[in-house]
């Protein structure tokens, strides 16, 4: 296996069982306090989870980075596609989940009009549009976040805001590497985005043990 | 998302009676009523709600009424308290 795709498939393979972990716990809070933002977040990293677990997996069994897929060696098509559209469906869940809390239920008919989009190019525009719209939806979560960690009441925490941020900063790194077809970039890209799971690891494992100060 | 400026949610109301019983020990009425910040009728209501579910307990003695947090309700305070710190990290409130 390439260097490239060994690195890939560890750190992705590390942020799926953190996403995963954020979606399980967010899981067994949901069940507490019934909270429909929760539910969306438990969704969305469970999605996420599934989404890097399949990538790590093409990576394992391809020997290629997402990027280096791309390239007219087109062996890894579907699962690539499985990928960007599972991640941003799970970015969309997350967001949206905000978006109700905060402006009402009429967020949700981005969705369909999302994916009949999505659904109507090539991976490599499918990649474009992917990052692109992840993009979005993270800089509207980090937006949230900030203003939230800004405000007097009902703080973000510096951490989830942290990773939501580096894995905001790793989208764009990503995106440009889709768009450059550059796999050093993808794999910087990666790895932003496996110390933004890495902060919200932090995260959970200290609400976990140590519950609120 | 700025919830914490609604009307406190069920859960919250349970959860300031819950901490005001486990702030006082043999807790009076009148002082979780202060601490929970509710009616006297609402507080009936939420203290049979939560004796019902066996989180709390009460002792009469004489006309005197004190209330407790049963080893389920310290059960359930902590499960909260890790819920809480969870979900405000997400930048919500319960």
């Amino acid at each position: 296996m390439a260097t490239g795709a060994l690195i890939s498939f560890t750190l992705n393979t590390l942020c799926a069982v953190v996403a995963l972990l954020t979606s399980y716990y967010a899981y067994r809070v949901n069940r507490l306090v019934a909270n429909q933002v929760v539910g969306a977040i438990s969704l969305g990293f469970m999605l996420l989870g599934i989404g890097l677990a399949v990538d790590a997996g093409t990576a394992l069994v391809s020997g290629q980075t997402l990027v280096e897929s791309l390239h007219p060696r087109v062996i890894v098509l579907l699962s690539a596609a499985t990928y960007l559209t599972v991640q941003m469906v799970a970015y969309l869940v997350i967001a949206i989940g905000y978006a109700r809390a905060a402006y009402g239920g009429q967020a949700k008919t981005a969705v369909p009009a999302v994916l009949v989009g999505a659904g109507a190019v090539g991976l490599y525009r499918f990649s474009l549009l992917s990052y692109f719209v992840v993009l979005i939806l993270l800089a509207f979560v980090v937006f949230q976040g900030l203003l939230l960690h800004s405000g007097q009441k009902n703080r973000f925490s510096s951490a989830v805001l942290l990773a939501f941020g580096l894995i905001l900063v790793a989208h764009v790194v990503l995106l440009a590497s889709v768009i450059t077809l550059g796999p050093l970039l993808f794999l910087i890209g990666t790895g932003i985005q496996f110390l933004g799971f890495l902060s919200l690891l932090i995260f959970v494992v200290r609400s976990e043990v140590v519950g609120p100060r | 998302m700025a919830q914490g400026e609604k009307q406190r949610s069920v859960l919250r109301i349970n959860l300031d009676i819950l901490n005001a019983v486990r702030d006082e020990g043999d807790a009076k009425p009148t002082h979780i009523l202060y601490k929970a910040n509710l009616s006297h009728e609402r507080l009936v209501k939420y203290l049979d709600d939560l004796t019902a579910k066996g989180l709390i307990e009460m002792k009469q003695d004489g006309e005197n009424r004190t209330y407790n947090l049963t080893t389920k309700g310290v059960s359930f305070l902590i499960e909260m308290r890790r819920a809480e710190s969870f979900v405000q990290g997400f930048g919500l409130a319960i």
